[in-house]
Formats: C-alpha cells, structure tokens, sequence
C-alpha cells in the first residue's frame, strides 16, 4: 500500500518539500493542526500497525515541549499561577501546545519522508547536479534509520551470547551502552566504506550514465501543478499578514474571513493529498481483487 | 529487581529535589501583597514607571503590543507613588512590591542566572527588551542618575527618587551617557 511512493521523484520532492516549509515556519494553531492530522494519516496509511507502537515516544516529547515553554517564558495577561514569584500564563502555555504541535508534527512528515524519498530517489534528483553534497546528504538522512536496524541486530546478537540477558531496567541500559560503544565504531566504519564503494563505481564520474525506471507520466505532472499551487496560496498568505499569528501578550482570534479559509482550506488539501491517494489506491485495488 | 527498585528511589528522589526548590503560589495568593502604611517616621521612596519612549518610536514597536491597553498613550505605566522602605531594600524589591501591588505583570531573570550577579529586568507590563526595536530595554534611574549596575544591588535610603523607564536606543534617548551595560 505504497501509492504515493510510486510517483516520480521531483513531485514527491516538491511535495515534501513545500509540507515542510509551511509547518516549519508558520506558527499558526489551524495550519499546524492541519499538518500534524496529515502526518499522523500519511505515517498510519504507510506503516499499518506498526505506526501505533511510537505512541508513547510521541506524547511524551508532547508534554515535555509544552509544558517546557510555559516554565521559561512568562509572558501573556492570564497568569494560571506563581512559580518561584514568576507567572505562569495561559499564553505560554497555549504557546507551547503549539510549539509541541509544530515538532511532532515535522518529526511525523519527516517519518514519512524516509520511508517514501529512499536514497536512489534522492541521488536520481540531486546526483548529477551535485554529486558529492547528495551523496553526504542520502547517507545522513538515512544514518538513524540504519543505525537503528545496526543496533538491534548487535543487541540481539549480545542477547544470544548471553550477555545482559536480565529483565531489570539497569541490565537493558548496560547492554545499551554496549550496543552504543559498537556502534560508534560501525557508524564511521560503514560510511567510510560506502563513500569507497561509490568512488569504485566511478559515481560523480563524467560519462557515468545512471539507470532509473522512473518516468515522468502525465499524472505526475497534474499531481506537480496541484502541489505547486496548493504551496503557493499559503505562501500568498503569508505575503498577505494572513497567517501572522500572535501569543503574547494576548492570543489573537483565528481569522474566519474568506480569505483566510481559502488558505487554510488550501493547506488541508495539502496535507491530506496523500492519504487520500493511498485511500483511493486501497479503494481500487480491493475494487479489482473482488472482480476477480 | 533489587537493582530496579535502586533506580527508581534514584529517580524519585531527583524529582523530590526539583520539586522542594520550586514555590507555587495561586495568582490571587501572589498579588495579595502586604504594603506597609506610610507612618510619619517610617522612611519612603518614590517610584514610578514610565514607557515615553516607544510613543516616540510607535512604528518600531511589536504589533502585538500596539494597542493603549499595553502601551498608555501618556506613557505612565505607574505614576509616582510613595512606598514605604523596609531595612535593606534595594531598586528590585521596592519593583518587585509595587507591581505586585498594582498588578503589574512583569518578568526578570533570578540573580543567580544572570552573568551579572543581579537581577535582570527583562519585561514590565508585556514591554520586554526588544519589543520595541533592536536597542530596547529597560532601564532605571535614581534621583535623576543612571546607576552603572543592577537593580538588586543597588541599596536604597529615605526619599530618594526611583524611575524605571523604557529605552529604544541602550539609554541614549533617554539620557544615559554610557553605551551598553545601562540595561539593568
């Protein structure tokens, strides 16, 4: 169940991309809510049930970003009480609801973004123009993935030696720091490697040809112009003061004029764009297994 | 198990660390400040808050601060006010009583935190450093001079003069001579 990651590059690149920038920099409560409903979608629809089992991580890096924010800043009109005779408002904490709305929501769309955008897809994009800087960049954004994987097989491989086998909280952190101690050594190990192994296939070579089965089909250029647009018209809103939203010293009130919906309306759509096509690809495929 | 359960008392016991060094008080029970009743013989100063500056500089200042319920068209935030002076108050208790008072809302960094062994005042009434440009800040007077150091250093005796008041430009334009260290 894989729609999206079966369209060309360039459209997943821009689409990610133009994702990331809105719910990076805009600090608006609406189109940060709309962001974190697509990335928790689009990392349910990619990842099934395995999806649930960060559930934890997640609202605990929840709790600790919100309530950080109300500790450290105590600006606003609405003091909830005093701590050490310094306010804790109302604004600040909203504030940091958003705040922790914003990261989780970011960490989710990149989630996403390592299982769609794997390292051919970003080398067949940035490969020829710049070589040497996408070579790094593939090999950075996939490290904490394979450091993972690296890690639980070295663990497991501990476990079956005998080592560390305990139930207890301390035994695990021990082996764990074992773990860690191997893999700082296989982590520079393994990227010098890979770096030998692409120098010995001539990659950044001029005359190199690459092979690639990615073609750009008319959907995918339908696909770009809708994702371009649906990118612009935020951006227009922001040129606009649209999506200018304050905190401190009072919370301002959500924008509801026509233009203001047309953005956040526009966003939605974004960010929901593929969910809904994964929606659609499960609707049909179980369409075309039930006919036959 | 054992070894769980040591961790565990560990961890308990850093957050009953964290937690016996914080004091939280309900906002009622924080503004239900005593003031002293000024009595013939008891010694007072005058202090008053003042925020001239940004009228001056409007178009420089947050827009979220540009409305006359955070930023009185006359620039009194509070006017000069008599309060009585308790043995060894320095400029930031005197502050510290006289927002609680009136309900001023107001935030500063601890003694402790800052690199200059006072208190810092980092905003009055939603005015913070910065809002209002680049160069701005709070800063205070006594008696008409800039002290050259923090306000809770700064030891206080009967009927002097305390003017807090708010710079858009490291004191300059409000007559502060020496660059830089004037916000205190």
């Amino acid at each position: 169940m894989k729609a999206f990651a079966n369209i060309h590059p360039l459209v997943e690149m821009t689409y990610f991309m133009s994702v990331l920038i809105v719910s990076m920099f805009f600090s608006h409560p609406v189109l940060q809510t709309e962001a974190l409903i697509g990335g928790i979608l689009f990392c349910a629809a990619l990842q099934g049930k395995k999806a649930a089992r960060d559930i934890g991580f997640y609202l605990t890096l929840f709790l600790m970003v919100a309530v950080t924010n109300p500790l450290f800043s105590h600006n606003g009109v609405t003091p909830l009480f005093f701590l050490n005779g310094n306010p804790v408002t109302l604004e600040a904490v909203l504030y940091g609801v958003l705040l922790a709305v914003t990261v989780i929501g970011v960490l989710l769309w990149c989630k996403a973004y390592g299982e769609i955008m794997t390292s051919d897809k970003f080398l067949y994009l940035f490969g020829k123009a710049i070589p040497k800087l996408s070579l790094v960049l593939s090999m950075a954004l996939r490290f904490i993935p394979a450091y993972l994987r690296q890690s639980r097989r070295v663990s497991r491989a501990q476990k079956a030696m005998g080592l560390y086998s305990g139930k207890s909280i301390t035994d695990r952190v021990k082996n764990q720091a074992r773990v860690f101690i191997a893999m700082i050594s296989w982590s520079l190990e393994n990227a010098m490697e890979t770096s030998a192994s692409m120098k010995a296939r001539g990659y950044g070579k001029k005359g190199r040809t690459n092979f690639s089965l990615f073609r750009f089909y008319a959907s995918d250029g339908v696909l770009l112009c809708l994702c371009l647009l649906l990118f612009m018209i935020p951006i227009m809103g922001a040129a606009c003061g649209i999506t200018r939203f304050t905190f401190y010293p009072r919370v301002d009130k959500i924008e509801t004029t026509p233009a203001a919906i047309v953005v956040y309306a526009a966003f939605g759509m974004l960010a929901l764009l593929p969910f809904i096509l994964e929606v659609k690809e499960a609707i049909v495929w179980n369409c075309y297994r039930s006919k036959i | 198990m054992k070894k769980d359960i040591l961790a565990v008392f560990g961890i308990v016991l850093i957050i009953a660390l964290l937690i016996s060094g914080t004091h939280i008080q309900s906002a009622d029970e924080y503004y239900l400040t005593h003031i002293d009743d000024i009595t013939p013989e008891s010694e007072t100063v005058t202090l008053s808050i003042r925020c001239d500056t940004v009228l001056q500089n409007y178009e420089n200042l947050d827009p979220a601060l540009k409305s006359a319920e955070f930023v009185p068209p006359d620039g009194v935030i509070l006017p000069p006010t008599e309060y009585v002076l308790r043995e060894g108050d320095t400029v930031f208790d005197i502050l510290e009583r006289a927002v609680r008072y009136n309900k001023i809302q107001m935030e500063f960094q601890g003694a402790k935190e800052s690199p200059f062994g006072s208190v810092y005042i980092q905003g009055i009434h939603y005015l913070y450093e910065f809002s209002c440009g680049s160069l701005s800040g709070w800063t205070y007077r006594v008696d008409g001079e800039f002290p050259h150091y923090g306000c809770s250093l700064y030891k206080l005796s009967d009927g002097q003069n305390i003017e807090w008041i708010y710079t858009c430009a490291l004191g300059q334009d409000v007559g502060a001579g020496w660059m830089g260290e004037d916000e205190k």
